[in-house]
């Protein structure tokens, strides 16, 4: 009861600007996910620059299309310094170790992947809502043994975070300062603190939430009636088209001119 | 109790879930309140992952949870994350693994099975995420000399987490909440 109150709450604060941005793009949630999907198996086989590029480039285009700047920038900028970091590490092990080379060059194809992923990932976080993100879910037609933990868990995430916030608030109330800087000074007592609450918060939501499934009759070969019916519309089967068309000019990039920028990074 | 196919009930698939969601959840926040890549976040994030896994296995006692537990984080990873393909055969290789450790001892009471299951996970999880960051980063070996530290260290954390898990069960069962 307590927590499907309180992820009423959450998604009705935090999902109002993606219900309307959702609007805007009008796409199912199942295309965006084979976006995803699709990237982040296209982007790990083309090892080359221009592949990599080309697949940056649409992608990029992808991530803008929502319109959420903000949030895109804010995503960019943390990347940005932890790229810098993997820079700076790679840098000084090429001078501890001469053998291992350092040129920025080889950084690129690395990073170029994890931007990639980045413009995929972001457009489904933003633009989706829970209840979409269920309604998509048992369109994939999943095993039950899997339906059910899958959308326990995608359904739990906010109440989590809610129990999370919680119980910051508590400790605060109590007087202990929760931060970066505390983490480093006192990591277990933290861990202890925070975790500990949570743990028994969880378990007692599972409890409360596998009786209310049992009582509900949800069981394996049992019909459900999604609360809104997911609409495949022509857009969405553009955009998968789209993107099979980006990842096969990514691949023909790589194979005509993949081998030389490869060989001119080794060196 | 209801029974789905040969072994869940449904209260037992809602931990499941309900634990997929909290390691990924904590995780997730442990890592950013750190600030990225520090050691002290990544044993720590380690550390809530392992004591989930094995406060979970100990919670649901049947042969398959782990793998389940691995199948449904890679499904949600996979298609909300955009986690990699790649880390599908590495992860589900090591629950088989675990799972087959804890095989010949699945009936015993206690939290050995569950400790000898997440021990089993973390190390093949471990070992076989170092082979997929290979993958990642075959342009530039130089990146996998800076990776394997971060691997090593969040392994010691998982080694912490088995023993805050064995606690954690302790204290549970304790309060009623884990029982035989």
């Amino acid at each position: 009861m307590r927590a499907s109150f309180v992820n009423r709450e959450w998604t009705g604060k935090a999902g109002q600007g993606s219900a309307d941005t959702g609007n805007v793009v009008g796409l199912d949630v199942r295309s965006r996910m084979f976006v995803t999907l699709l990237a982040s198996v296209v982007t790990v086989i083309i090892s080359s620059f221009e592949g990599q590029a080309v697949l940056f480039v649409a992608s990029l285009i992808y991530a803008l299309s929502v319109r959420r700047f903000r949030a895109l920038a804010a995503a960019y900028a943390v990347m940005a310094i932890m790229m810098l970091v993997a820079a700076l590490c790679s840098w000084g092990i090429s001078r501890a170790v001469p053998s291992m080379p350092f040129s920025p060059e080889s950084l690129a194809v690395p990073f170029m992947r994890g931007a990639v992923m980045l413009n995929v990932v972001l457009p489904l976080a933003l633009t989706c809502r829970v209840q979409a993100l269920l309604t998509a879910l048992k369109g994939l037609r999943l095993p039950f043994c899997i339906y059910l933990p899958g959308a326990v868990m995608i359904r739990f995430i906010p109440t989590f975070m809610n129990d999370v916030k919680q119980v910051a608030e508590t400790l605060k109330i109590r007087g202990c300062r929760l931060g970066p800087g505390e983490m480093f000074r006192h990591p277990l007592m933290m861990l202890r603190l925070l975790f500990t609450p949570l743990l028994f918060r969880s378990l007692r939501t599972s409890e409360e939430l596998g009786i209310a499934a049992e009582l509900k009759g949800l069981e394996a070969g049992g019909k459900f009636v999604p609360f809104r019916v997911s609409s495949w519309t022509a857009r969405d089967t553009q955009l998968v088209v789209l993107a099979i068309v980006v990842a096969v000019s990514a691949f023909a990039c790589h194979l005509m001119w993949g081998d030389a920028s490869s060989m001119s990074a080794m060196r | 109790m209801t029974r789905l196919f040969p072994r869940w009930s449904a209260q037992e698939l809602v931990v499941v879930g309900v634990f997929a969601a909290a390691s990924k959840v904590s995780t997730l926040l442990i890592a950013l309140a750190g600030g990225g890549m520090n050691p002290v976040s990544l044993m720590g994030k380690n550390l809530v992952f392992t004591t989930l896994l094995v406060v979970m296995l100990c919670k649901v006692r049947r042969p398959g949870t782990l793998f389940l537990f691995t199948v449904i984080n890679i499904i949600v990873s996979m298609l909300l994350l955009g986690a990699s393909v790649t880390l599908i055969p590495p992860m589900l290789m090591a629950a088989l693994v675990a799972e087959a450790a804890i095989w010949p001892r699945r009936h015993a009471s206690g939290a050995a099975n569950a400790l000898i299951g997440a021990a089993v996970f973390d190390f093949v999880s471990k070992a076989l995420s170092l082979g997929v960051s290979w993958l990642f980063m075959r342009e530039n070996p130089a990146l996998m000399v800076m990776v394997v530290p971060f691997v090593v260290i969040g392994y010691f954390g998982s080694l912490g987490g088995l023993f805050s898990g064995v606690r954690a069960v302790r204290e549970l069962r304790h309060a009623g909440i884990i029982r035989e």
